[in-house]
């Protein structure tokens, strides 16, 4: 039985249940959980996908999804939800829908609806000039959608605020700066407020009390892992550059015929060692990934070089020349060579398998092309043995890519990245698709393999501290460029960027120091790309992109003003 | 290695989606069987009559008008999702080849196209050349652009799927990659999308023959027969066409329907 009795108060707590279960036919979702939450208070409850977070918040809104029965008291006062994913008709013009909400609950019409939605606003920190009330949302960003929502929700100003995933999608640093205001206004108008999300979501980080939601039970969350799963070896010689790495996409042609192209990486220098696991840290837009993909030469990036080995990939990777025939030598300049050695993990493993093959055909297609050396009558087991050290039972090379639950598919995708006896693997934010425990036991999987086959790492994310705990070295992106690289303790405990600190602070629940949204790809802003959100920011910030200096021995910052303090 | 459980609560699994489209998708092909093989059996019960069609009991009569226009729609439906799916795998291939730009204008004239009222043409066809397979191509023309639009946004879905780069990463050459991989997984939606042709050009014969301008007379239309009664104001000799017509046309449609969703489902 759980007894969370937050505080005893005299009066009456705006939410309260006793004894709460939850059944969705003979599974148990919530079991007895007796809940308190009191005025300007902010509970956060975590668990991963299916545990039961939406079918609790919508118990305590009054809204039994269907099929879940329920046995207990819920007594919540006055309150409002904001259900999974918003749900803001997309094509109906904000202003409308807005004092649709405002007014059901206040009674008011649409210009004072409109006016108190602009006091939210300010209280979620929209810049005026942002405010478009006349577009529908599917014309606003993601996150001025949810500011938007936000802003309603404090428009409203319920006894109670619900909110199931709130402001899941975005990127943590915006995620972060807006749940953080939410929580200010509920702790300033006394007002309770339920958050519930994946445990990697950060509600945790702005509540004052966090529960988890584990197989039916609130109990207290485990803390993370914030260690290597075994201590780190020292990387030995540098086996893979990256020199100038760069990649740009044609665009259609401008004004006068004249050709363009949106550079979204701008030529980016990287080498990394034997046994030695790098970090790309960045959010949307860092290109991240599309660098993980130019290493793999998937496609080859468009300006300087990658070299394996010493063999330069992307002449390898180029299409023959014509006349020259294709199928002729198996192993062109050496590219199936290098295949075998470098190996992507995708970000989607479940689409990465072609759905009209099981998965054992498609390993042993796999051995076929680059472990020619293995005979045919040996690759069955030694897609078992991979299976196996992926931690699935070697019978899932039966199954169809259809069959396979979402975590079972990250797993496989690992057991194909290592069929091949790789040396790196490449992996582009490989957990995106997981959540809680789920990512946890494929992280530490995936950690145990690279230290049995010591093999290097290419660990695409946009989770900081998750992404540094397994690392030697961390490389923060943003806009294309990297802004800040250096050892993984630097990174973890002193980082330099504003943005680096942004990141930090998001990853831990902390208030990241930036404001507003990120620019899109084809806005970016003269100068540094952080500036018009950066708290360090002054005039010089928009003239000059600022270059990538050594501020320490191995600790690289782009930043002109890294060692001013923030003001205030 | 300890093998990977699923912890026991953590994921119920979602209630399965209702098959809507397909149980739709099986009626329609059930009734369509149903009238072609009735169509094909007409002569044995229309007993010879088959010259002398309005003469013969109206429903015979409408059996055996079936008989030219299921054979003639088929024809055309054939014709018609072979000329799309060529259309798009031309419009992938100019891709490939020749850059973006001819890719996205030849399919851009087939989006425009599909949205043009090409059923128009089948009429005037009929009333201007003769040979039924000149009408046939004809009609066809006028479902394919329909078709080469949804198989060529199936094409490049699948062009974009993700395995295709793992069966890259694998170090299998382009030849493979597509012999393996994609001409597997694009047989499905690219028949999908040629089904779309059956309904289009059903109802496209139908109308030029309800004018009179489609069909020759000695093959028989349902369109023809409707036409005909209308004009001479039989009751009895209108329903049973017109009936045929509506139940074929609404199993083509099923048919067509169900394909797709079934595709988008998988
Ligand atoms: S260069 Fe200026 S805007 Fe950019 S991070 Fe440094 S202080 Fe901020």
């Amino acid at each position: 039985m759980n007894h969370i009795a937050v505080h005893a108060a005299a009066k009456p707590a705006p939410v309260e249940t006793a004894a709460l279960t939850l059944m969705l036919g003979d599974r148990v979702l919530l079991d007895r959980a007796n809940l308190r939450v009191e005025r300007g208070q902010v509970l956060a409850v975590t668990g991963g996908a299916g545990s039961g977070k939406t079918a609790l918040l919508g118990t305590l809104a009054g809204q039994l999804p269907a099929g879940v029965d329920m046995a207990g008291d819920a007594r919540v006062d006055g309150h409002l939800l904001i259900a999974q994913g918003g749900r803001l008709a997309p094509r109906r013009p904000l202003a409308l829908q807005v004092a649709e909400v405002v007014g059901h609950h206040l009674g008011l019409d649409l210009r004072s609806s409109l006016r108190r939605m602009a006091d939210g606003l300010d209280r979620m920190g929209v810049p005026a000039a942002a405010r478009r009330f006349d577009l529908p949302p599917e014309q606003l960003p993601e996150s001025l959608r949810w500011a938007c929502l936000f802003a309603m929700a404090v428009a409203v100003g319920p006894a109670v605020l619900l909110a199931d995933a709130p402001a899941a999608g975005l990127d943590p640093t915006v995620r972060l700066r807006l749940l953080h205001r939410l929580a200010d206004w509920a702790r300033a108008d006394g007002v309770a407020l339920v958050l519930a999300g994946r445990p990697e979501d950060g509600v945790a980080g702005v509540a004052d009390h966090v529960l988890t939601l584990r197989r039916g039970r609130l109990l207290p969350p485990n803390p993370p892992r914030t260690e290597p799963l075994t201590p780190l070896e020292p990387p030995g010689t540098a086996r893979l550059h990256g020199r100038g790495v760069g990649m740009s996409y044609p665009l259609a042609a401008g004004p006068g015929g004249k050709s363009r192209s949106l550079t979204v990486l701008h030529g980016i220098d990287l080498d990394l060692r034997t046994g030695e696991t790098l970090a790309l840290l960045g959010e949307t837009g860092s290109a991240k990934a599309t660098l993980a993909r130019s290493l793999l030469c998937l496609p080859p990036p468009t300006a300087g070089a990658v070299v394996w080995m010493g063999r330069d990939l992307m002449a390898t990777a180029a299409p023959p020349a014509a006349g020259e025939a294709r199928g002729d030598d198996p192993d062109r300049g050496g590219l199936r060579r290098a295949r075998r050695d470098l190996q992507p993990l995708f970000p989607d493993p479940a689409s990465s398998f072609d759905p009209a093959m099981t998965l054992g055909d498609q390993f042993g297609l796999v051995l076929e092309s680059l472990r020619p050396d293995i005979p045919a009558d040996r690759r069955d087991h030694r897609i078992d043995e991979v299976l196996e050290e992926a931690g699935l039972r070697p019978e899932a090379a039966l199954r169809w890519p259809s069959a396979l639950s979402v975590a079972e598919a990250a797993h496989a995708g690992l057991a194909r990245a290592i069929l091949s006896e790789p040396r790196v693997l490449i992996a582009d934010e490989p957990a995106a698709s997981l959540s809680a425990e789920e990512r946890e036991t494929f992280l530490d999987t995936l950690m145990t393999v690279r230290d049995r086959r010591r093999l290097s790492l290419v660990l695409a994310t946009e989770r900081y501290d998750e992404g540094l705990r397994d690392a030697h070295r961390g490389i923060v992106m943003l806009a294309g460029r990297v802004v800040e690289s250096a050892d993984a303790e630097t990174l973890r405990t002193a980082p330099l960027h504003p943005y680096s600190r942004a990141m930090r602070a998001a990853s831990r629940g902390e208030r990241p120091a930036l404001e507003g949204d990120a620019p899109s790809a084809f806005a970016q802003p003269a100068g540094c790309p952080l500036r018009r959100r950066c708290p360090l920011a002054r005039e010089f910030c928009a003239q000059a992109i600022p270059a990538l200096e050594e501020v320490a021995p191995g600790h690289h910052v782009a930043c002109h003003y890294w060692d001013t303090p923030a003001e205030g | 290695m300890a093998e990977y459980d699923q912890p026991p609560l953590s994921h119920p699994l979602p209630p399965e989606p209702p098959r809507a489209g397909f149980a739709r998708g099986l009626s329609g092909a059930a009734v369509l069987a149903a009238l072609a093989l009735a169509c094909a059996a007409a002569p044995l019960m229309a007993d010879g009559s088959a010259v002398h069609r309005l003469d013969a009991d109206p429903v015979a009569a409408a059996l055996l008008d079936g008989r030219g226009s299921l054979s003639f729609a088929l024809l055309a439906a054939v014709l018609g999702g072979g000329l799309g799916i060529g259309w798009a795998l031309l419009a992938g291939l100019l891709g490939t080849l020749a850059g973006s730009r001819a890719e996205r204008r030849t399919i851009a004239a087939a989006h425009r196209m599909a949205g043009w009222p090409l059923a128009l043409l089948v009429p005037l066809a009929g009333g201007l050349v003769g040979p039924v397979w000149l009408l046939a191509l004809v009609t066809a023309l006028t479902a394919a652009p329909a078709v080469a639009a949804l198989a060529h946004a199936e094409l490049s879905t699948l062009m974009r799927a993700e395995f295709l780069t793992a069966a890259r990463a694998a170090g299998l050459p382009e030849g493979e990659v597509l012999r393996r991989h994609l001409i597997p997984n694009l047989t499905r939606p690219l028949l999908a999308a040629g089904v779309l042709a059956l309904p289009r050009v059903l109802a496209a014969e139908s109308f030029a023959s309800l004018l009179g301008l489609g069909l020759p007379p000695a093959l028989g239309s349902w369109g023809a027969s409707v036409g005909l009664a209308a004009r001479l104001g039989d009751p009895v000799a209108f329903a049973p066409p017109a009936l045929l017509l509506a139940l074929a046309l609404w199993a083509a449609c099923a048919i067509a329907d169900g394909v797709q969703a079934g595709q988008r489902k998988s």
